[in-house]
């Protein structure tokens, strides 16, 4: 938390000497310290899709270098670019086809019950798939990205109640779907 | 039968999550991409100011109340108008220290 704390303050102080001075090596600090994080939320947005995330990652920083005045510190630099990043993906489903790929959102409501217990990995990559868009995001965004219901909730232009209802419904369905696997592995330790 | 817990859950979502992605290129290639910022000029400011400032003495000069509380000070006298014209100028004068001071706040 303090780590976090500390390092949401340099970006604070990147961000001010990019402003001051038309500072590009500030900036670019600030690009080296967030793409890694961002590109891996777009990627995660885009399916795996890492030549379009790229694209995606590389228009959110040069929209970030030309709004940088309009940050107001409201929330952390790498929270911000993350919501510009969200915005430069919903953007880019309006005029592209990803947004074809959520067509069976809700079709499922059962995985069928795994037979032997597979990788748990891959089972969970399986059942995010078979989540509502709003809950993979909301998931994507809170647990693997690490940001709070709050954040989340700046990040997804999404009232926070709302958020932190998906978080749970998506959580829910993914206790029941994975409890299969937690059975059979529960069985192969019992003789 | 076993039951998962909310924190097994996050844990399985965190450990399937690979991280941030490694730089390779990714920022140099940004930064070839940055083009010059343009600054904010100050002379849209200045002028409406000018501007503001023009017309207002201009609509003031044709008031009776601006000449009654011209003639007040000039007498050294606290007449009606002159009050009325000096409470003014002093809320203006207030609204603009307010807003300066929110404009320096949110940079």
């Amino acid at each position: 938390m303090a780590d976090s704390a500390a390092e949401a303050r340099i970006d604070q102080i990147l961000v001010a000497r990019a402003l001051l001075g038309d500072d590009r090596r500030a900036f670019e600090q600030l690009v080296r310290r967030n793409q890694g994080m961002v590109r891996a939320q777009l990627r995660r947005l885009l399916q795996g899709d890492e030549a379009a995330a790229d694209d995606l990652a590389q228009e959110t920083f040069l929209l970030a270098w030309r709004k940088l005045g309009q940050f107001r510190s409201e929330a952390r630099f790498s929270t911000w670019l993350h919501r510009i990043a969200y915005g430069c993906f919903l953007q880019a489903c309006r005029t592209k086809s990803w947004a074809a790929r959520h067509a069976q959102d809700d079709e499922m409501e059962h995985l069928p019950t795994p037979v032997q217990a597979m990788d748990l990995r891959l089972d969970l990559a399986r059942a995010m798939r078979h989540l509502s868009t709003a809950e993979q995001t909301v998931l994507l965004h809170c647990a693997q990205l690490g940001l709070s219901h709050e954040e989340a909730a700046y990040v997804l232009a999404m009232p926070l109640g709302t958020v932190k209802t998906h978080a749970t419904r998506g959580k829910a369905k993914l206790k029941t779907w994975l409890a299969a696997w937690h059975d059979a592995a529960g069985e192969e330790r019992i003789p | 039968m076993n039951s998962i817990h909310d924190d097994d859950i996050d844990a399985l979502l965190r450990q399937s999550f690979d991280g941030p992605i490694a730089d390779d290129g990714f920022c140099d290639r940004v930064m070839q991409q940055l083009s010059r910022r343009r600054r904010p000029s100050a002379w849209p400011l200045a002028a409406g100011v000018l501007v503001g400032a023009a017309m207002c003495s201009l609509s003031l000069f044709t008031s009776p109340l601006w000449r009654a509380a011209w003639h007040g000070w000039l007498v050294g006298e606290w007449s009606n108008s002159s009050i009325i014209m000096l409470s003014i100028m002093a809320g203006m004068s207030l609204l603009a220290l307010a807003w300066t001071l929110a404009e320096a706040d949110d940079h």
